[in-house]
């Protein structure tokens, strides 16, 4: 049932300073607000745990898709409509534009952020399996000073990460080194859109000689975060890609990643779609079909 | 109807058959179109219902006096209040408009506020204490028949079983006896909700001069009229019902709800207007939808298909209440027999009561599921006969104009045109792989599958026992040359009034958008029994020919007298009314109606319509009979992702005997509606629950309630049959339900033509698929679905000789049986 709205209060700060301030002085008792897509769902629901926001959407320094020649950085308000739009990442992060085309609907990637979508940490996310194979890194910004963190070390735990009270996500960070991986997305819902992935899969792989010279694994709806499968990796870097190589990776994907039965699919599914589209995408990348 | 046959000889059809728009296409396309909620009234207030959060709880304690302090409230209700029991039918008067003392689901009524706003509302609501002491819950089909206490209901056959139907058709023995093949199949079609884009509301307001206005979203006014009248206790005159346009009703509007009554209630209390609008988790909970069937079939065939004997269980998770269910519970049972021939028939059917939204009429009403059953079972019997789907069902059609085993008269009956243009508008035969998968025509995860089916065009019987007609409609002629339609029926966006309004313009001669059509409001229109069995457009259609023929008499005489023309010379069209054989010799039609009215005073015609009787007098006969039967028939074709398990549909070809097409456009229009409605079931879309022993509603949401959007919407390929139908007007039978049906089936034999494996439980979802492939290739069964059926003690069947037998329709008397 939907929460009594005069218990909520939603702020707009003047600029990115009084939005930390916000943040610094009461610690732990203001959260964000960006294009609010999880946050009104929550509302509506009756489940909103915090009463007080500030909203982000005005703050400039948030906003923008900066390209210098190493990286392509998204500030934390980007939506999923401006990366869908995107030339350089269409390009060079297309799993990232896949992705942003498959969230929601239209309503949902205008409003809905990336930063949002991180900071959520929902382990059914949709960019975060991309962001994850592309090695994104987080930019963090408090009143105390900025800080960088690579993202696979970020979300620790079932909606656990290491964000402070007082820090705000500023900034995604993706490292141009992609031209020479072959991309493999693929997101599996219950109808093509406006549906919150099932198992979703991420992988980038450089094939040199016929064997995995890198190879880049993540996987949403499969464990209480979203997965970069660091085991599953280890067992194909150098491996030629043969039945047997296939058998092992599916072997070590599924040990890694941990899913669960709950309202959208069962486990046993998650487990064996997993498995399957490791496959594939190994298929698909050593017979050189380009996402 | 002999008149109007004669019409059609004489002169072409001006209005009927043609594409017309909808007489309230514009407003509604504009967004000008009144729903219930789009009127607000001076000084009105807003109503909430609290809700039960217990699935099975008694109410112990209601403490309302904080939120009756709270500023701004006006009023505060429990069940106290509305001590008299409805329900729409009148063997299941279950239902208190706020539970007095006992809650029966999540969802459940426990009180109800009207305030200033609706935020007031809400907030008193809240504040709103209740005790309850939990009770044992009923979850399941199996719970229900077997757990005797605590019993939900103190009324129905025993413990928690609400009907338990047991009928018998000719002898089965012998039936079974003259089969080559008996094949025996158990499937489930789990629940699913209508989804109507309108959630429900209803304003009501009792003035001054003690007369109730109800203004409500009810594909049923004349219904909710008696249940006020009951519930209220005031005079049926002094209640006025308005059903508003439905935003959508597809059944989850058809039976009289707790929130009309309430906020009835709450405007007699406090001398204001008082409205309430569902939120759509509200719409979850009021539900009457599609109940979850487990079936078995079992079937006695010749070896070329003909079936000697079929005899069919069904069990229906009823929920909390009775609503439609005794009915439901029969419809699982009656349309086996009205496609292919089936010579002696026996069913069987058992509804129990569950701790779960209640369950009723959704499009299709009880049908859906055994025609699923009954489609796929024909198909794995076409396999083991290793016949074609489509001949198989071809060669063993019902004939036109015959009484079934079970008593059905059939009228027209266009299934093998169906078929045959589906067969041919598919390329079936250049694509079904046949049943020796080692020659696939289509590559391995490509698939076609074919389903037929029947529907009512409205139920032989109305709800309540009564001979009077089940639609009336009053035409009004003004001097000017406006004619107004009078009729209680209501448009739930199937275009009802356009039906209405394009048989009135055809008998009189006028353009359809020269008509005011005027519906559903109790005060101003004659009974029409409401949008529900697929009933308006054949007894509206006919109530309105007759009063359109009995006005154009009168104009006729007096144009006859004044033209010394013979009557029988004079035809109506192109708003004039002149003689054929001279047609200049002739009047507008404004200037006949005051000819006519200055001979007979102010014209008014009334007509009406009721159905024939049925050949079926045992008990239990009221439940299938119509006055004629729709067919549909259709292929679809599959692609079945074996790395996922999804299933796309990626065509759907359809044919429907539709007898005569009033409007083409507004039938293929119901046709693709069906189609999209029937993938959304075939494929997704379910009423689960979890937790507290699954009674916990998993997703009352359109976020997680899974229907399909447009990028899942298949091209839809539709033909019409017209094979017209005596009874029908100008010949016209149903198209709002019928076409559902084929489709769940049509998509199982698809999928299995695919990839060979059964599905024998939908929805089809992908997880069911990418279970049944991997049985498949550990060599076991390629099959996901039901394997048994619970035990029942059934009661003695009615036995019934069929026509063939001599039977006349009435039980036989009982003899002591052998076991
Ligand atoms: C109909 C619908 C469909 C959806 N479909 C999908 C889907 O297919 N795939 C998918 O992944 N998601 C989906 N979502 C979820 C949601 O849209 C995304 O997670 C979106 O990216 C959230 O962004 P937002 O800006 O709206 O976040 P908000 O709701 O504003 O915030 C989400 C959380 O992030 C925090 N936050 C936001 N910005 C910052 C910041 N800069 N720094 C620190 N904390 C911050 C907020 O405090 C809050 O806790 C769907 C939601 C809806 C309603």
């Amino acid at each position: 049932m939907r929460a009594y709205l005069p218990d909520y209060e939603l702020r707009v700060p003047k600029d990115l300073e009084e939005a930390l301030a916000f943040l610094a002085n009461e610690p732990g008792m203001w959260k964000p607000f960006a294009g609010g897509t999880d946050l009104m769902v929550l509302l509506e629901a009756g489940k909103l745990e915090h009463t007080k926001f500030f909203s982000v959407w005005n703050l400039a320094e948030l906003r923008g898709i900066e390209v210098t020649d190493e990286s392509v950085t998204l500030g934390a308000l980007t939506t999923y409509t401006e990366v869908r739009r995107n030339s350089i990442l269409q390009e060079e992060f297309p799993m990232l534009c896949v992705a942003a085309r498959e969230t929601g609907g239209i309503a949902i990637q205008n409003r809905g952020t990336i930063g949002g979508n991180i900071v959520n940490a929902s382990p059914a996310a949709d960019s975060p399996p991309a962001l994850l194979a592309y090695d994104a890194e987080l930019e963090l910004l408090s009143s105390k000073g900025a800080r960088k963190i690579p993202y696979k070390d970020f979300h620790t735990g079932y909606k656990q990460m290491k964000l402070r009270d007082d820090e705000l996500l500023t900034g995604i960070r993706l490292p141009r080194t992609t031209k020479s991986l072959r991309h493999y997305y693929r997101k599996v819902g219950t109808r093509k859109a406006q549906a919150i992935s099932k198992v979703c899969f991420a992988g980038v792989a450089k094939i040199e000689d016929e064997s995995v010279a890198d190879v880049r694994i993540a996987l949403g709806s499969v464990a209480p975060i979203v997965l970069r499968c660091e085991k599953t990796e280890a067992v194909l870097r150098g491996k030629s890609v043969d039945e047997r190589t296939i058998s092992a990776a599916r072997a070590a994907l599924i040990n890694e990643i941990a899913p669960i039965d709950d309202i959208r699919s069962t486990a046993k599914y998650r487990l064996r779609v997993a498995a399957n589209l490791l496959e594939d995408f190994l298929k698909t990348v050593r017979d050189g079909e380009l996402n | 109807m002999s008149k109007n046959e004669k019409d059609k000889n004489e002169q072409p059809l001006k209005v009927v058959g043609k594409p017309f728009r909808k007489v309230d296409a514009r407003a509604k396309c504009t967004g000008q179109t009144k729903f219930a909620d789009d009127i607000a009234l001076p000084r009105m207030l807003y109503c909430k219902i609290l809700r039960s959060p217990e699935p099975h709880a008694l109410i112990k304690t209601i403490d309302v006096s904080r939120a009756l302090k709270l500023p701004g409230v006006h009023a505060i209700i429990t069940g106290r209040d509305l001590p008299i029991p409805y329900g729409i039918l009148p063997v299941s008067q279950d239902e208190h408009a706020i539970c007095i003392d006992k809650v029966r689901f999540i969802g459940d009524p426990v009180a109800a506020v009207a305030a200033v706003d609706e935020d007031t509302a809400f907030d008193a609501m809240n504040l709103i204490e209740v005790e309850y002491e939990k009770l044992q819950t009923v979850t399941s089909i199996e719970e229900g028949l077997m757990v005797d206490e605590p019993r939900i209901h103190d009324y129905g056959e025993r413990g928690n079983i609400h009907k338990l139907v047991s009928l018998e058709f000719g002898d089965m023995d012998e039936g079974f006896a003259e089969a080559d093949l008996i094949r025996e199949d158990i499937l489930f079609y789990e629940g699913n909700t209508h989804l109507p884009m309108e959630q429900h509301a209803a304003l009501a307001y009792f003035d001054t001069d003690n007369k109730l206005t109800l203004w409500s979203s009810t594909q049923t006014p004349h219904y909710v009229h008696r249940a006020l009248t009951k519930t209220l206790e005031i005079p049926a005159a002094h209640i006025r019902v308005i059903a508003t346009p439905n935003g959508g009703g597809f059944g989850g509007k058809s039976d009289p709800f707790n929130h009309e009554i309430i906020v009835s209630k709450l405007s007699m209390i406090t001398g204001r207007p008082v409205k309430a609008t569902l939120t759509r988790e509200e719409v979850f909970y009021c539900h009457r939808g599609r109940h979850p069937v487990l079936m078995k079939v079992r079937t006695g065939v010749k070896r070329d298909g003909a079936i000697t004997a079929m005899d069919f269980q069904s069990f229906l998770d009823g929920g909390a209440y009775g609503s439609y269910g005794v009915a439901s519970t029969f419809y699982t049972g009656a349309l086996q027999t009205v496609t292919y021939e089936v010579p002696r028939y026996k069913f069987r059917g058992a509804r129990v009561f569950t701790n779960k939204p209640p369950c009723g009429p959704k499009r299709g009403h009880g049908t859906p599921q055994p025609r699923y059953a009954l489609e796929v079972h024909l198909d794995k019997i076409a396999e083991e006969l290793k016949l074609d789907p489509a001949e198989i069902r071809l060669n063993h059609l019902v004939k036109p104009f015959s009484v079934t085993a079970n008593y059905l008269r059939i009228g027209s009956m266009g299934l093998g045109r169906c078929i045959e243009k589906v067969v041919e508008g598919s390329d079936w035969k250049d694509k079904f792989s046949g049943w020796d998968k080692e020659n696939r025509k289509l590559p391995f995860g490509k698939g076609v599958g074919l389903a037929c089916s029947s529907y009512i065009c409205g139920a032989g019987l109305p709800i309540y026992w009564n001979n009077m007609p089940h639609s009336g409609v009053q035409l009004r002629l003004d001097r000017q040359g406006g004619v107004c339609v009078q009729c209680g029926s209501i448009d739930i966006g199937q275009g009802s009034d356009s039906v209405l309004a394009y048989i009135v313009a055809e008998v009189l001669g006028i353009d359809p958008f020269d008509i005011r059509v005027l519906t559903a409001d109790t005060d101003l229109t004659p009974v029409d029994l409401g949008s529900y069995s697929s009933r308006v457009t054949l007894m509206t259609g006919n109530a309105a020919l007759q009063a359109a023929e009995r006005a154009r008499e009168l104009l006729t005489i007096a144009v006859a007298e004044k033209l010394s023309v013979p009557a029988e010379n004079l035809s109506f069209a192109e708003r004039r009314v002149f003689d054929v054989e001279n047609p200049e010799v002739g009047l507008s039609f404004a200037e006949a109606v005051v000819l006519a009215e200055s001979k007979f005073g102010t014209i008014g015609t009334v007509g009406s319509y009721t159905p024939p009787r049925s050949p079926g007098h045992f008990k239990g006969a009221g439940v299938g009979p119509s006055p004629a039967y729709s067919y549909s028939a259709a292929v679809a074709e599959v692609d079945v992702d074996p790395m996922t398990g999804i299933v796309t549909v990626e065509r759907v070809w359809i044919a429907h005997d539709i007898g005569r097409s009033i409007n083409p456009m507004l039938v293929m229009g119901q046709v693709e509606g069906s189609v999209y409605m029937g993938l959304g079931e075939a494929l997704m879309e379910e009423m689960a629950y979890r937790a507290n022993r699954n009674v916990v509603h998993k997703f009352p949401s359109l976020l997680e309630y899974k229907s399909p959007t447009t990028l899942e919407m298949c091209d839809v390929k539709t033909y019409l049959i017209e094979d017209a139908d005596p009874n029908g007007p100008f010949g016209a039978k149903e198209v709002g339900q019928g076409p559902l049906l084929p489709v769940p089936p049509t998509v199982a034999n698809a999928v299995y033509d695919a990839v060979g494996v059964r599905i024998d439980e939908v929805p089809i979802t992908p997880e069911k698929v990418l279970y049944a492939l991997r049985e498949k290739s550990k060599g076991r069964e390629g099959r996901f679905g039901p394997k048994s059926i619970p035990e029942v003690d059934w009661p003695q069947p009615l036995k019934v000789l069929t026509p063939e037998e001599g039977g006349d329709g009435r039980e036989m008397p009982h003899v002591a049986v052998h076991s």
